[in-house]
């Protein structure tokens, strides 16, 4: 039996060619995406809804209770000069939440396309950068490469851009690691519930090989790990890393 | 149905992450953020409206505490003071009545003293005029004549003072 672990499908490409960025294509990262933006903003509007200062209703609980973690998460990794940096950790921890968590429903996760967590890296790249050169300069941020002595400037230099790479390709690594296993243990299944049910002699052990019955359940157990663990967890360590180096930047 | 390769970083995906990145953080911001901080600062504002109430009335209480209590004073005074009189005029008035009595009594006495006089003086006159009778009868009977009793009242006077001054 041949399985194959592809990327996402491309549903549309747009035929004209862009210099350096290619032919725009409508891929499935796009538009699991977009699902997962439209969930987001859906449950936002929804659990806000109908707001009140007293007697609060379990939804608005649960609103405010985002809000609160959020406020607290942000504002305890960082400092209260971050504030304004809480509606895109949220954004952050939301996305990637959701994204990682799509796959569940049998949707190609968003986060299993090194694109998606290479832009969310190069964005906290530039937001670690611009802090650094806020507190220090544009030459103090550059004086900081040649630290603790001139030879190591490269060292440095390799290590600034590690950053981002380590971030998205942590992320990444795990989400596409869920993705390969669960293809893998699908086969797999397939491939036992086939000889298992081919023992049956007959017609009837033909026609019931066909159908992968170990595939129902099974891969539920190690989707506790891979969706769900290895999604909230790579989330997580996403927004902490962003907020920890972003106040470690500033603090130059 | 094309595919795009495993691990890759298509351009336009790219950015188009990165848009999507910053309208999900708009999205986030306008629908739960805003909402939520706007609720927040409301009842916040309630709550320290409460609070402030609270604290007016308290001061209100306290106002209040103090009037009471300087009325109070003021009644507890007042009221010593009725007592004090009450208890002055009372002296004055059980002494004025004590003096009213004594004197009454004094009168009284006097008068008395007065009427026991005049008695003794009424008895002594009668006894006098008696004595005087009895003794001209005796002394008629003694010189067996008639003593014309007009011709010796001087003699029986002056006897009957003798026996009034020795008695």
């Amino acid at each position: 039996m041949d399985i194959s672990i592809t990327g996402g499908r491309i549903f549309y490409t747009l035929p004209i060619d862009f210099p350096i960025l290619g032919k725009f294509q409508i891929t499935e990262t796009l538009v699991v995406s977009w699902i997962v933006m439209l969930l987001i903003t859906g449950l936002c509007i929804w659990l806000t809804h109908d707001l009140k200062v007293e007697k609060i209703s379990k939804r608005q609980a649960v609103a405010e209770m985002l809000v609160e973690t959020a406020n607290n998460f942000v504002i305890g990794n960082m400092t209260e000069k971050f504030r304004r940096l809480i509606p895109f950790v949220a954004a952050l921890f939301a996305t990637s939440v959701v994204s990682n968590l799509i796959s569940l429903t049998g949707l190609r996760s968003p986060t299993a396309d090194l694109s998606t967590e290479a832009a969310w890296a190069v964005v906290v790249f530039i937001m670690i950068t611009a802090e650094k050169i806020k507190a220090g300069g544009l030459g103090g941020y550059l004086k900081g490469f040649t630290t603790p002595i001139f030879v190591m400037t490269p060292f440095n230099v390799l290590s600034e851009l590690a950053t981002p790479i380590s971030m998205a390709c942590r992320h990444f690594g795990n989400i596409l690691s869920g993705v390969v296993i669960n293809a893998l243990i699908y086969a797999a299944l397939a491939v036992a519930s086939s000889a298992l049910l081919g023992l049956i002699p007959g017609a009837v052990g033909d026609l019931l090989s066909q159908i992968p019955i170990l595939d129902v359940g099974i891969p539920a157990v190690l989707s506790v790990y891979f969706d769900w663990f290895s999604g909230c967890m790579q989330a997580f360590i996403f927004c902490m890393l962003t907020t920890m180096y972003i106040a470690n930047a500033a603090e130059v | 149905m094309q595919v795009q390769e495993l691990v890759g970083i298509v351009p336009w995906t790219f950015v188009a992450q990165i848009c999507n990145l910053f309208i999900q953080m708009y999205l986030i911001k306008r629908f739960l953020f805003k909402p939520v901080n706007a609720m927040l600062e409301k009842r916040k504002a309630l709550a320290d409206a409460q609070i402030r109430e609270a604290e007016e009335a308290k001061k209100e209480a306290a106002a209040i505490k103090s009037e009471y209590e300087q009325n109070m004073q003021e009644a507890r005074e007042k009221a010593g003071e009725i007592m004090t009189n009450a208890q002055k005029t009372a002296a004055l008035q059980s002494e004025e009545m004590l003096r009213e009595a004594s004197a009454q009594a004094a009168a009284i006495k006097a008068k008395a003293e007065k009427d026991i006089a005049q008695e003794k003086r009424k008895a002594v006159n009668e006894v006098k005029n008696e004595i005087g009778g009895i003794a001209v009868e005796i002394a008629g009977k003694v010189i067996e004549r008639e003593v014309k009793e007009e011709d010796h009242t001087k003699l029986i006077d002056d006897f009957i003072a003798n026996v009034g001054e020795a008695s």
